[in-house]
């Protein structure tokens, strides 16, 4: 087993180096990665060592309280008279708490000490507006403020991952780009699959060399805007030829749930696989704005993040790359306490955010916020949420957390001692 | 010149023609694709004939005949008994093609976005369709009526969850966004405001796929909203949000980055006289859409090639150039991967555009759509394959093509090395294909994102 795995990884950095290889850059990745100054994130290692992050964005705002389930509450059960699980339902983590009765796949990881639960997680002042909630999420910065750049992003200039010849993070989905990827200097692209980084015509000799060129010729005299679309072109080429060769021999260990997700994680998987040297992997599942109706579309959406997520982590670890993988999964906000007529519930505060893989420090972070004490009929945060990006910057990517985040943020406890 | 110096008087008065911008065939271009979806090059001949002033109001005034209006009702209708939102995006898509209103097509593409609804969840496809027959009916026409008709519509009513907004339990969901996303923005209000305004619109409820006003669920009392105390009733609740003086900024401000330029954000001093004719004309918005395409900087080269094209603009205005005619679901289905799925928007923000529509799989997704189209077998130009309507009209050489393509379809002009790689193509494809190709290629120029 164990040296089926050795070989396995030799085999990557084999894949690898012909990949390099190919796009004549290896001498300079090396040189990079002895010359990098220790200030400077640890991004320049082989990427077959490199520490994975994948984000899972439950946007509408995500109903934390029938999510992490404080169900020998008095306060919970009387808030929600339509809408609360019950102890014999609720799937236990401890004698007070206990999981969705849907979240089996990620009862199962608990079990297996690969996933950690932050409670209690959101900001001062909480805004209530999906978009400015999700804003603030992802940029760091209040209403008002210059919002130029996400998280992620300012991740991606201060560990200098712009001039990788892979793309340094990758969003899976259609719809508009994250802001957290957004940055100033590295552009992140978009996928659906796989296949579309293929451009139709390569069957016409000369017309792929032609496109490519044309769009990487830069101009003189460029808007922005044209300059702009002009770097996003010579980006799509470029990204569009190693996915192409990334990603050929693959195989799950088990099936993925036959859900967008699902398709997206194990998109996530093939490329981990692959070797490719992507450090951050982007997806959003959307519908967590419950409204009216809550229960069967809350329990589909809960199955649908943790059956994925699980298979995530249990597939990598079978590719011998579990140990590389971190998987953060979190929404904008949390939901009113009190549930509205509408068998649903209003938008919240505070809500806890998931971590899963190896590296996770398992089990339940922080307390539960109290039911009695309430903030305008929210629950009150406990830990920030840059509390927990300065863990994974700092504890998982090696990174210089205020460079990203604008000011030191005590890392809260989820990350084992790796 | 920088556009924080342009002089707002100068900005919106009629445009004047000048050596800097001259009424030619590229500004008659510009002003079909941002105030349409394009048009070949024998209607922009056509238009410089006529003063820009005259081809505006035309654009402005034009309604669809009779005749295509109950053609469209018979395909609608076809397309509503399928269930199937795709088939309802693709009519519409081929009505932007079609349309001889084509601002009225644009501005009710425009109000889409701006109240924006998706089938997703709404699932009832017939009222997407009624919905969307509001929004045309109102495109150009007076704000707060269509406020208050959008806040009665069911598909609007479903999307943002009012159809349950009990007494005991308001739900504030539409209270947020119409003050938030449809007319005043974020910050212009509070959250106590969102809470008041919710109860005024308690009760407005669905019967039959129409709206109704249930007296029993709704909230009598006397609520205070935006500071205007003793509001009972949600239309009152609905001119007093209209009336909010944020509003005529915020609607300038769209229409704004709408037709004139995607970046960078105007000035208060620039939108001034945009708000202040809103203001004038009681919110009516036709009159200000008309300024705005008559005007000086709207010309000006502050304006050309600042906006990305966004899917439809670039997937139809393709087509209206050379008169073409595609496979609509098809083409439905590629602005859903391309990230304007029409009656699916991302959400009830709708579409960001600009910048937004860019990125790695968009491009090769937009290169792969032109590709696709010019292959497909159900699309013709002028009711034939591209180099036979091309040779119809003596376009015969890369160069020709490129001079074509450039009036018509670019804002930029093409780069001259791009047009002398081409040349070398065209001969080595002399057998095969190449129009098809060169065309292609053209498409896949960074010049060609931007309009």
């Amino acid at each position: 087993m164990e040296s089926d795995l050795n070989l396995r990884l030799a085999e990557k950095k084999l894949s690898r180096r012909r990949l390099f290889g190919h796009a004549g850059q290896s001498t300079s990745l090396f040189t990079f990665g002895l010359t990098a100054p220790s200030v400077l994130c640890d991004a320049a290692t082989l990427s077959i060592e490199q520490k994975v992050l994948v984000v899972v964005e439950m946007a509408g705002g995500n109903d934390g309280l029938n999510t992490v389930i404080p169900f020998r509450d008095e306060l919970y059960r009387k808030a929600r008279p339509n809408l609360a699980i019950g102890s014999d339902e609720a799937l236990s983590v401890n004698d007070n708490l206990g999981l969705h009765p849907s979240m089996r796949g990620m009862a199962d990881l608990l079990e297996n000490g690969k996933l950690s639960i932050v409670q209690g997680v959101g900001y001062e002042n909480p805004n209530r507006s999906h978009f400015e909630s999700m804003d603030i999420w992802h940029s760091c910065q209040r209403k008002g403020e210059p919002r130029q750049s996400g998280w992620i992003g300012r991740y991606l200039e201060s560990a200098k991952l712009g001039n990788l010849a892979d793309p340094p993070a990758l969003h899976l989905g259609k719809r508009q780009q994250p802001f957290a990827l957004m940055s100033r200097d590295v552009r992140v692209p978009s996928i659906q699959s796989l296949e579309q980084f293929r451009l139709r015509a390569a069957d016409t000799p000369g017309l792929r060399d032609a496109i490519r060129s044309l769009s990487s010729q830069s101009r003189v005299d460029a808007s922005d805007l044209l300059g702009f679309v002009q770097a996003s072109s010579r980006n799509a080429m470029e990204a569009s030829e190693r996915m192409e060769s990334a990603g050929v021999q693959y195989k799950p260990s088990e099936a993925y749930p036959k859900t967008t997700l699902g398709r997206q994680l194990e998109t996530v998987a093939k490329l981990i696989a692959s070797g490719i040297d992507t450090r951050i992997y982007y997806v959003r599942i959307d519908g967590f704005d419950t409204h009216a109706n809550q229960p069967e579309a809350h329990a589909v959406l809960l199955r649908n993040v943790s059956d994925a997520v699980g298979t995530l982590v249990r597939d990598v670890n079978a590719q011998g790359d579990g140990d590389r993988l971190l998987v953060m999964c979190f929404s904008e906000f949390g939901r009113r306490v009190a549930e509205n007529a509408s068998d649903g519930t209003d938008h919240g505060a505070a809500g806890p955010v998931f971590l899963a893989g190896n590296g996770v420090n398992a089990g339940v972070v922080g307390e539960h916020p109290r039911l009695d004490d309430l903030q305008n009929g929210d629950l009150k945060h406990l830990v920030d949420f840059r509390q927990v990006y300065a863990a994974i910057l700092q504890q998982w990517m090696k990174c210089n957390v205020p460079s990203v985040l604008g000011a030191a943020f005590d890392p809260v406890a989820v990350l084992a001692n790796l | 010149m920088n556009l924080m110096d342009v002089n707002s008087t100068w900005a919106w008065a009629a445009y004047e023609p000048s050596l800097d911008s001259p009424w030619d065939l590229d500004a008659a271009a510009h002003l079909f694709r941002r105030g349409g979806f394009g048009a070949p090059r024998q209607q922009l001949v056509k238009a410089v004939e006529h003063s820009p002033a005259e081809v505006v109001e035309s654009l402005v005034s034009a309604e669809e005949p009779k005749t295509f209006q109950s053609d469209m009702q018979s395909l609608l209708r076809a397309a509503i008994a399928t269930g199937n939102v795709r088939q309802l995006a693709a009519q519409w898509l081929y009505r932007m093609l079609h349309t001889p209103a084509p601002l009225r097509e644009k501005m009710t593409l425009f109000w889409h976005g701006h109240f924006a609804t998706s089938a997703v969840k709404v699932g009832e496809v017939r009222l997407m369709q009624t919905q969307n027959e509001l929004l045309r009916k109102y495109a150009l026409g007076n704000f707060p009526e269509l406020t208050l008709e959008i806040s009665r519509d069911p598909a609007m009513l479903l999307y943002l969850d009012s159809a349950t907004n009990r007494k005991s339990h308001p739900n504030e969901n539409y209270a947020r966004e119409i003050m938030e996303l449809f007319c005043l923005g974020e910050g212009m209000y509070t959250e106590q405001d969102v809470k008041e305004l919710a109860r005024c619109f308690t009760g407005w409820e669905i019967k039959r796929e129409r709206y109704r006003f249930n007296q029993y669920q709704h909230d009598a009392g006397t609520k205070t909203v935006l500071g205007v105390a003793g509001v009972k009733s949600g239309e009152e609740a609905i001119r007093i949000v209209t009336e909010h003086p944020a509003a005529p900024r915020f609607i300038a401000q769209k229409l704004f980055r709408f037709f004139v330029m995607d970046e960078p954000e105007p000035t208060d001093e620039l939108l001034d006289p945009l708000t202040r004719q809103l203001i004038d004309d009681q919110m009516n918005v036709g009159p200000t859409v008309r300024r705005i395409l008559g005007s000086n900087l709207f010309f000006s080269p502050f304006a050309r090639a600042r906006k990305v094209r966004s899917p439809v603009e670039l997937g139809v205005g393709f087509l209206r150039a050379f008169e073409g005619t595609t496979d609509f679901l098809h083409l439905a289905d590629t602005m859903d991967q391309l990230g304007q799925g029409l009656y699916q928007p991302p959400s009830v923000k709708g579409w960001d555009g600009g910048r937004t529509w860019i990125n790695s799989s968009t491009l090769l997704g937009r290169a792969n759509l032109i590709h696709r189209m010019l292959n497909g077998s159900k699309t013709r130009f002028g009711k034939r394959p591209l180099p036979s309507y091309f040779a119809a009209n003596g376009i015969d050489t890369v160069a020709d093509i490129a001079e074509n393509m450039e009036r018509s379809l670019f804002a930029v002009p093409i780069p001259k090395p791009a047009i002398e790689r081409l040349k070398t193509l065209e001969v080595a494809n002399r057998d095969s294909n190449w129009v098809n190709l060169a065309v292609h290629a053209f498409c896949t120029l960074p010049e060609f994102q931007v309009a």
